[in-house]
């Protein structure tokens, strides 16, 4: 059977890979691919209809924002994979954001949210990019007043969370409520994984093969999520934008600035270090969380920049055994993956992996947009 | 003018020891003297870049707005409008103050809660979410990003930009902003002025807060100027009023159906400071229209009409606000008077940065290869 196949290519890929990185060979026992089934939902927020419907008004409503003009939806558009489907995503009025805007589908299986994991949470990722200055950049005090100004707004918090008037941090609980119910988990993978021969084609059947075998995708992108959440450099190269778009650039200075580093630091970076800003450790610099594959179909471009705008591009890139930047070339350090080496992969195989990859995604997730409620004056009490 | 004594660009350790002496003294007979306003010696390098940020709409956090889209020149930097407009998705409720010799104030905003000085009021009003809503970081990045910034922060002795130089520049620019050839200041009075003048340090009582050069004594009053119903029928301006009270601590806020005022400050347990509001400058108002905090008031001749029949309704009213009993002809000297307050129009070059500004950014070229 296919399974156990896997299974033994797996463990022979994890014992070298355990001799080359030097790694305990307990840590190399990779989860098997598998049927994404149902997310985890927290204790502290329970799912309730109610609750998901005034998430998903919320999710659309931009006056959960600074200037009344950008909305979650507004940089995770439903028709663009519930991301953005540039290289960089869209940014607040002003600004351009400076990595790539992430599909909002299945986050409710990542423990780690942000390309570098900044947040643990969809409870604690909502507000960062509400407030955030390329995002959002919302304030607490406003966002919150302008739900107690909405009646109804305040009947549906009142009927979710008991409050007389709406609290911000409510709004952050119904918002990631409503995206775990952003699921994709019946794509054509899952049903095969699931014992449905059929829902895969020849060509992608292979393609998993290689995934799991020749082409080692399966060291990093495991699980039913196909991600390990952890962090590696992989040699995607610099954003071009920052080359030579001048509000990219404005925006890359802010970050580094805004998320603390060294004056020395601040002077020297022309790249994203990533994992760094979260540690401060120089060997995280350049490293970025494992993306799940799913839903890939629709969220193109990839990487955290946006570098590859096709799945080929993705793969023909792990093929020459990824790339090059400032993190692996010692300019800034060298943390550039050990995983990573020249696969030997051929046309045919290439073109296999990106079908296989094309069967994670499944049919395009849509809803119907919500109204959005209007302000109205608060009588006395 | 005590002010008048800083010395730009030749600050030194003693110089500030002496102004904290100054400022710490209790305040001289003379200083509630009426007279001309003195402002501060002018850095023109500083002053110029100060001039172009105040008129830079990149300067707020969506860029769409600049210090002078409420700061209009020609209506002595206020706005012609009773409330003021905001950042977008928030709606102002409260009338924009000339800037006009705010170089020397001794406190700042209607409800005096900035009492340091213009570089903070320049953050704040850069930053505050329904004003412009900056993130400051983001604010010197942009301007790192325009070569004129660049040369013109060199020159002006700053090196290179920064947000502390910003609050700097435009406190600097602002310290141009002072009243010029009010005939109050030249002489050139009619005789109804005259006699306005002498109402109003006689009869008119006007004179004990509204003295010394700017006619104001910086401090804060009530005189029961009525609420303006569009802040609470408006749910964008209410909207925006709650937040900044939620922010300031206000008690119940979101049942809070008039501006407290000054109360923020002290915030008295007996609310006795509700409805104190500083007492403004009485400079420039024939370009700054309608009058009071909140705009409530559309003319000078209905200003004086209202203290004359000792101010409005309140618990907390000062008690010298009594009616006056000013007859008409009375009345109308003393609008003769306040009229004389108000000298030439601050516009033109040397005031208002006429070259466009670009609201794009040119990328840097050989961006790599430099440091940041």
């Amino acid at each position: 059977m296919k399974t156990m196949k896997n299974t033994f290519l797996l463990m022979a890929g994890a014992a070298a890979i355990a001799m080359t990185a030097g790694l305990a060979a307990a840590e190399t026992a990779y989860a098997p691919l598998a049927p994404l089934g149902d997310p985890p939902i927290p204790d502290d927020n329970l799912m309730t209809d109610a609750k998901v419907e005034l998430g998903k008004i919320l999710f659309w409503d931009p006056r959960v924002g600074g200037d009344a003009s950008t909305a979650c939806v507004t940089c995770h558009e439903p028709d663009q994979g519930w991301g953005f489907n540039d290289s960089l995503s869209r940014g607040y009025p002003g600004t351009v954001h400076w990595r790539n805007s992430q599909t909002v589908v299945n986050t409710a299986y990542l423990g780690q949210v942000f390309w570098a994991g900044s947040a643990r949470s969809l409870e604690k990722q909502a507000p960062s990019a509400a407030k955030g200055a390329v995002a959002g950049n919302g304030e607490n005090d406003v966002m919150e007043t302008r739900l107690a100004f909405i009646p109804e707004y305040r009947a549906r918090f009142k009927e979710v969370f008991g409050t007389e008037y709406p609290l911000i941090g409510d709004a952050w609980a119904a918002i990631a409520a409503f995206e775990r119910t952003l699921i994709v988990n019946d794509t054509p993978v899952d049903k095969y994984l699931a014992g449905d021969t059929s829902a895969l084609t020849e060509e992608q059947v292979a393609g998993m093969d290689l995934f799991n075998g020749k082409a080692g995708c399966i060291q990093c992108h495991n699980g039913a999520n196909a991600t390990d959440e952890n962090y590696y450099n992989l040699g995607v190269p610099p954003s071009e934008r920052w080359e030579d778009d001048g509000l990219a650039q404005v925006t890359f200075r802010y970050e580094i600035y805004a998320k603390g580093v060294t004056q020395e630091m601040y002077r020297e970076l022309k790249d994203d270090p990533g994992l760094y800003f979260r540690t401060k450790e120089k060997d995280h610099m350049g490293k970025f969380r494992t993306a799940p594959l799913r839903y890939t179909m629709y969220t193109a471009p990839y990487m955290h920049n946006g570098a590859f705008w096709d799945l080929r591009e993705v793969v023909e890139f792990y093929n020459a055994g990824g790339g090059e930047n400032d993190f692996t070339d010692g300019t800034m350090s060298s943390t550039k993956s050990d995983l990573l080496k020249p696969l030997g992969l051929t046309d045919d195989e290439i073109d296999q992996l990106v079908a296989f990859l094309e069967g994670f995604s499944g049919d395009e997730l849509r809803v119907e947009p919500p109204v959005l409620p209007p302000y109205e004056a608060l009588a006395s009490e | 003018m005590k002010i008048s004594r800083f010395k730009s660009g030749t600050a030194t350790i003693g110089a500030a020891l002496m102004c904290a002496t100054v400022l710490a003294a209790p305040v001289a007979a003379d200083d509630a003297a009426l007279g001309p306003v003195v402002g501060p010696e002018i850095n023109e390098a500083k002053a110029a870049l100060g001039k172009r940020l105040f008129f830079d709409v990149r300067l707020s956090g969506d860029a769409a707005l600049s210090c002078a889209s409420c700061h209009h020149p020609d209506k002595a930097f206020s706005d012609g409008l009773p409330l003021a407009l905001a950042y977008p998705g928030s709606k102002g409720f409260r009338n924009t103050p000339t800037l006009v010799n705010t170089a020397t104030a001794a406190n700042w905003f209607h409800d005096g809660r900035l009492g340091t000085n213009l570089n903070d009021v320049t953050r704040e009003s850069i930053t505050e979410d329904y004003s412009m809503n900056m993130d400051m970081r983001m604010m010197q990045e942009r301007i790192k990003q325009d070569p004129v910034y660049l040369e013109m922060f060199e020159a002006a002795g700053y090196g290179e930009p920064s947000n502390g130089s910003v609050r700097k520049a435009i406190p600097e620019y602002l310290n141009t902003l002072i009243s010029k050839n009010a005939p109050f200041d030249t002489g050139s009075m009619s005789e109804s002025a005259i006699r306005g003048q002498a109402l109003f340090e006689g009869k008119g009582g006007c004179v004990s807060c509204h003295n010394g050069p700017r006619l104001t004594d910086d401090m804060a009053y009530n005189i029961g100027a009525p609420n303006n119903p569009e802040i609470w029928s408006d749910p964008m301006r209410h909207m925006t009023y709650a937040a900044f009270a939620q922010f300031m601590g206000v008690e119940n806020y979101m049942n809070v159906r008039r501006d407290v005022g000054a109360q923020i400050i002290r915030n008295p347990a007996d609310r006795s400071d509700v409805g104190k509001f500083d007492t403004p400058t009485l400079r420039e108002l024939t370009y700054t229209a309608p009058y009071m905090h909140n705009g409530m008031i559309a003319t000078l001749a209905d200003v004086v009409a209202f203290y004359n029949a000792g101010g409005g309704d309140d618990a907390n009213k000062d008690a010298r606000i009594k009616p006056l009993g000013l007859s008409a002809d009375e009345q109308a000297d003393l609008v003769a008077f306040l009229e004389a307050l108000s000298g030439d129009p601050l516009t033109g070059a040397e005031y208002v940065w006429e070259d466009v500004i670009p609201t794009n950014y040119d990328a840097i070229e050989n961006w790599r290869d430099v440091k940041n």
